[in-house]
């Protein structure tokens, strides 16, 4: 009777992945086809000549231009925040805290994880309103609340894959260089680490996924729909999720709404150039790590 | 035990209980090894052998779970020391008592980097210095004539003897004063076994060598003296 079943498990697997790549395929295939037509260099840089508008010189209004690097700077900026924070917790939790310190740690980060963005948001925008009230004026939702706020959102995936990394190396690994007088930093450092920086970047992914999707937190913390390219830490910005959102609440014409598809072409563009170097980072590592003479 | 013995002995080990998550492996075991002879530990598995290695050079401090009490000295310039004393870091016994494991374990990088590996660990800076040693190491380990061409190469691709031979010179550049061998040959083929039996027996002349092995003919060819598990 063993066979049947084993035969129903394996056609349900088969159909399972048909069915995510269905849906993977129809999703990417569905936004091309329809912002395809609206991509262009005049959805991106509007009327302002494109060396122009890449170079700082001239500012850009009726594109995207300002949006997407809005986005890029976001991006970049949260991760650079939470990458430190997140890799040293993970660190933490795996080599150094006791049996009953990291299951109390556990339980907050997961806590932290399943916090919806929109309370993080809520959290971010309450950090601006203090510091504007009790330190200065000058501070409202801006750029840099937004990144710390994204910072806190994405800090749990982090810390979660660096732990899980390290936890995941087989007992050799861990002892073989200790074994040959290594220090525990130095085994960490020299061996661990760089061991389990493919673990590590599936987490960054994840981050820098979710920096560059969440529209709930920046809502709350500074993004704004007019702001051109970002000028200061200090100041507000523009986003392409927030731009997709805004423009499919309120546009005024079919063009319009095209546009909103042209924007997730472009903020899925992003990713992959984050993503891309986010790789290119890691085989450096690995390379200084384990074969640089 | 006479005044010669004694003036001989490199390791002892007095009143060692070992237990693993609550499992008492080791009971009262009192020993001891004199320089520069080869001991082989034989016994069935599981009775604690790679164990009682990793009491040697406090390696077992890594693993959790893991308890041990009673007391390891050994004798380095002329003077016994407990290997747990506080003044004498893990790291600093364990260049002065290298390991060999099971299965070798080279990192994934060339066959100089890890064999310079050690002498990084130490903080050696000297460029000239390490490339001397590390010469040195690979000529004791019978493997410089074989890798001379390719020390850039990745240490990954030699064969399973070579990459053991590889071990042991890692573990020989900081100048060990004792080495542990774990099963050193059990992964490799007769002939890689040869080669790495011949090392051990050149190795003693300056070394207190304790050898973990299962294989009876093996210990009848290396050993200068076998402890029963």
């Amino acid at each position: 009777m063993k066979r049947p079943v084993e035969q129903a498990i394996t056609g349900f697997a088969w159909l399972s992945m048909a069915m995510l790549l269905f849906a993977v395929f129809s999703v990417i295939g569905y936004l091309f086809l329809k912002g395809y037509p609206s991509l262009d260099t005049r959805l991106i840089f509007g009327d302002t000549a494109v060396l122009d508008a890449l170079l700082l010189r001239k500012q850009v209004f009726n594109g995207l231009f300002p949006a997407a690097a809005g986005t890029l700077v976001l991006v970049v900026m949260s991760v650079v925040w939470a990458i430190p924070v997140g890799i040293a917790t993970g660190i933490y939790l795996a080599e150094y805290a006791s049996a009953r310190v990291k299951g109390v740690l556990n339980l907050f980060f997961d806590i932290l994880a399943g916090i919806p963005s929109i309370v993080i948001g809520l959290f971010g925008f309450a950090l601006a309103v203090f510091l504007h009230k009790n330190f200065s004026r000058a501070i409202q939702p801006c750029l840099l609340i937004s990144s710390i706020a994204l910072a806190f959102l994405v800090l749990p995936y982090l810390i979660r894959t660096t732990q899980m990394a390290l936890e995941g190396l087989p007992e050799d690994t861990r002892l073989g260089a200790l074994a040959l007088g290594a220090t525990k930093l130095q085994n960490i450092f020299y061996v661990l680490l760089p061991r389990s920086l493919s673990g590590i970047m599936s987490g960054v992914i994840l981050a820098i996924g979710r920096c560059a999707e969440d529209t709930a937190v920046i809502m709350l913390t500074g993004v704004v729909a007019t702001a051109g390219i970002p000028k200061s830490l200090f100041s507000g910005y523009e986003a392409l999720p927030f731009y997709i959102y805004y423009i499919s609440s309120q546009y005024t014409s079919p063009e319009e709404l095209l546009t909103g598809y042209g924007a997730s072409i472009i903020l899925l563009a992003i990713c992959i150039v984050l993503f891309s170097a986010a790789f290119l980072i890691k085989k450096r590592l690995t390379y200084i790590a384990f074969y640089r003479s | 035990m006479n005044d010669n013995r004694i003036e001989k002995t490199k390791i002892r080990v007095t009143g060692l209980n070992f237990s693993y998550g609550g499992r008492l492996i080791l009971k009262d075991m009192n020993e001891s090894f004199e320089e520069s002879t080869v001991t082989a530990i034989v016994g069935p598995s599981g009775v604690g052998k790679s164990t009682f290695l990793m009491t040697i050079n406090r390696l077992w401090e890594n693993i959790p779970q893991a308890e041990m009490s009673g007391k390891v000295e050994i004798k380095f310039d002329g003077q016994f020391r407990d290997i747990h004393d506080r003044s004498f870091s893990p790291s600093r016994l364990r260049r002065l008592v290298g390991t060999v494991f099971q299965k070798p374990n080279p990192l994934p990088m060339s066959i100089f980097r890890n064999v310079a590996f050690p002498l990084k660990l130490a903080g050696e800076k000297d460029r000239e210095l390490i490339s001397y040693k590390v010469r040195e190491a690979l000529t004791k380990a019978y493997l410089w004539e074989e890798v001379k061409d390719r020390l850039t190469h990745n240490a990954l691709a030699l064969s399973g003897g070579q990459q053991q031979r590889l071990c042991i010179a890692r573990s020989l550049v900081m100048e060990p004063e004792v080495l542990l061998l774990d099963e050193p040959t059990s992964s490799l083929d007769e002939k890689a076994a040869e080669v790495i039996e011949d090392l051990i027996l050149h190795l003693k002349e300056r070394i207190t060598i304790l050898a973990v092995s299962h294989y009876l003919d093996q210990v009848k060819r290396i050993a200068d003296r076998i402890v029963k598990f």
